[in-house]
């Protein structure tokens, strides 16, 4: 906005500002032209010849800017940005050795911070690999060994440098080898051939995934796809104790997963046993007055260990090929995972899935239960009221129209005597 | 398009009189051959039916059906405001909200013109066969009411008793009983006083008073009342208006142990 039609008449503004306050103001503000410098952090370890080039998104072939460094591999750039209620600058400083920076000190408009993190080239060519046009007919796509030539000419070339950089020995190295470990390769001469194994692929990623939900998923992401999925409905549990301690005993055994284990673990179930180790203790605090009933708030269904750990690992491969794999081998790729004849055992979780959907929709029918009882009866009884009060009304009005003889005859006695159409037929 | 004009309004305020303690709320089914009207009280026992001909009114105008809903009590107010030696004009439009009343003193130096709002009434429609009575009793119709209000005094029913010796009104209540014979006599002075009886048959009816004395209020419009009697079918009494216009009255017989 700052480059388009606001800047002229600003500069003008600014020049007349400073030709008329010259005398009051010893600072001018210079108007900026062209965009306003981005913040990057680049990878320590990237060599100077390190440049950033534009290839194809590996999910949706639109251009976007990676890192590739010729000794250390290729980078995509991570955007953190500020929320957008919360404005925030940078204040850039020049440094004062380096004459090769060409960056005045000033504050940015902008508070984004892009990071290059390190990224698998394979991703970048597997479009090529499992291309579409291959697995339009049957499904088992038919793919023909060829060369990582022909392989890469199939990706976009439009605004892409990718021709550039594979002129780095390294870097051709770099993405032959990766290719070569989702590939069945075949040496023809002094080429050699790739085509794309499936199952190799799904290896790969199974990896990938397994180490990035070993270490741990990021919060928000555990919060979310982990703890929200199998945290189970609330219930409130009446416990009679006869003897406080035993129960609670009894309790901390069988619902909480075993200390250790959950030391070792994740938010999730840390959180879980913090809140049952809490009413543990109320428990222990009650327990003393003697016996009574004991009310606790239960977690109806806990997840296991091996549960969590399965939907951390499922997350964690749904997010890779959310992220750099197009939706059609996503897809392929998921289902072959969750499969019957999957690599992953993951029927512990699927039973708990499903136990847990089934108590929800439980809980939820009871509380609709609960709620529409509660004003349909609310509803009735208005209903009623009024319908009471309509028909008081209209008795009111119908016997202010009617005389009191015809009252009157009402009362008379006409037992005995047939209604008259008894005897005359209706019209 | 409706229009009736009545040499006497005072006609048109004794059948209302006479049928409002009956009925609330009825149709007046106008046509060429005039304005009938049919209803029954609340229980059903007693119906009420009247025909005005078109020949009582000059000049009756009625190009199409038209059923005037009407409320009793409140067309008895309106027509309270009509003396009864006024000429009274009924109009209606065909398909009408209102009912015009348009009463004219007799000097022509009043007019007063009313509204009556009307009133969709769903009623059925019974048809009355034209009956052989076993007995028919003409006789003045005040004499007809002192009976009937002098039996409703000790009881609720009348028993109705006609034989070749006369007919006999008679009643058991909880103070007593009492009974009024009549026999048949002509009177060529006043031949309104006449009573008169044609039999066929010897009946015994026994009727609710209550409503025999609710059908004496249509005393006013006629010096003589018809009744008629034959066992197993409704009591008529008739009430005759100029002409061939009438107002009659059914009421189911009391059949059974009571009394």
């Amino acid at each position: 906005m700052a480059r388009t039609r606001s800047t002229k008449p600003s500069t003008a503004a600014a020049a007349e500002d400073s030709g008329s306050s010259k005398s009051k103001s010893t600072i001018t503000l210079v108007p900026h032209t062209g965009e306003p410098p981005k913040v990057f952090i680049l990878p320590s370890k990237a060599t100077p010849e390190a440049r950033i080039v534009t290839l194809p998104n590996p999910r949706s072939s639109q251009p976007s800017r990676y890192l590739v460094c010729p000794e250390t591999g290729i980078y995509e750039f991570a955007k953190v940005a500020a929320p957008k209620n919360e404005p925030r600058s940078w204040l850039i400083e020049a440094a004062p050795a380096s004459n090769a920076a060409k960056v005045d000190t000033q504050v940015t408009m902008g508070s984004d911070l892009f990071v290059a993190t390190a990224m698998d080239p394979l991703f970048l060519v597997l479009p090529a690999l499992a291309d579409a046009k291959a697995s339009k007919g049957s499904d088992e796509p038919k793919r023909l060994f060829l060369s990582s030539e022909d392989h890469l000419d199939k990706l976009p070339q439009e605004s892409s440098h990718l021709s550039e950089i594979l002129r780095w020995d390294t870097t051709r190295q770099l993405i032959e080898s990766r290719m070569g470990a989702v590939c069945d390769t075949v040496e023809a001469g002094d080429e050699r051939m790739f085509r794309l194994n499936e199952k190799k692929l799904l290896e790969v990623i199974l990896q990938k995934a397994k180490r990035m939900s070993d270490g741990g998923l990021p919060p928000s992401m555990e919060d979310k796809f982990v703890k929200k999925v199998l945290e189970a409905p609330l219930m409130h549990r009446v416990v009679r104790a006869a003897d406080g301690q035993v129960t609670s005993s009894a309790d901390s055994g069988t619902s909480t997963p075993k200390p250790d284990s959950a030391t070792s673990q994740s938010t999730a179930s840390t959180a879980e046993t913090d809140a049952s180790s809490v009413s543990q203790t109320s428990t222990a605090a009650t327990s003393v007055a003697g016996e009574q009933a004991e009310e606790s708030i239960v977690s109806a269904l806990e997840a296991s260990p091996e549960i969590v750990k399965q939907q951390r690992l499922k997350t964690a491969f749904g997010f890779i090929c959310a992220s750099y794999v197009t939706p059609g081998l996503a897809d392929n790729l998921q289902r072959s995972l969750t499969g019957a004849s999957g690599l992953v055992d993951f029927s512990l979780l699927n039973d708990y899935l499903a136990s847990l959907e089934k108590l929800r929709s439980e809980t939820l029918a009871v509380r609709a239960q609960d709620y529409s009882r509660k004003r349909n009866l609310d509803e009735e009884e208005d209903e009623a009221r009024m319908e009471k009060k309509r028909k008081l009304e209209e008795e009111k009005k119908k016997k202010a129209s009617e005389s009191r003889a015809v009252r009157e005859l009402k009362k008379v006695n006409t037992s005995g005597m047939k209604k008259l159409s008894h005897f005359f037929q209706k019209k | 398009m409706l229009e009736a004009r009545l040499e006497q309004a005072s006609i048109l305020k004794k059948v209302v009189d006479a049928i409002k303690d009956l009925v609330q709320d009825c149709n007046f089914d106008c046509n060429d051959s005039g304005i009938a009207l049919q209803a029954m009280d609340n229980s059903h026992v007693a119906l009420v039916s009247m025909m005005l001909k078109a020949e009582g009114f000059s000049p009756y105008r009625c190009d199409r059906n038209i059923a005037l809903g009407v409320n009793l009590t409140s067309l008895t107010k309106v027509l309270r405001a009509a003396q009864g030696d006024d000429i009274l004009t009924i109009k209606a439009e065909d398909a009408p909200d209102v009912m015009n009343l348009l009463f004219e003193s007799s000097g022509e130096d009043r007019i007063s013109e009313y509204d009556l709002k009307l009133m969709d009434i769903d009623q059925e429609h019974l048809g009355i066969p034209e009956t052989e009575y076993a007995a028919t009793i003409t006789m003045p119709s005040a004499e007809f009411r002192r009976i009937c209000t002098d039996l409703a005094a000790m009881s609720e029913s009348v028993g109705i008793e006609a034989s070749k010796d006369g007919v006999k009104f008679s009643c058991n209540g909880d103070i007593g009983n009492g009974s009024v014979t009549l026999r048949s006599h002509t009177s060529i002075e006043k031949p309104e006083n006449n009573v008169d009886i044609e039999l066929t048959e010897p009946v015994s009816l026994t009727f609710s008073l209550k409503y025999l004395v609710n059908f004496c209020k249509a005393a006013a419009l006629s010096t003589q009342v018809k009744i008629c009697l034959s066992s197993e079918v409704p009591l008529l009494v008739e009430y005759n208006l100029s002409g061939s216009s009438y107002l009659r009255f059914y009421l189911a017989p009391k059949i059974g142990d009571d009394e």
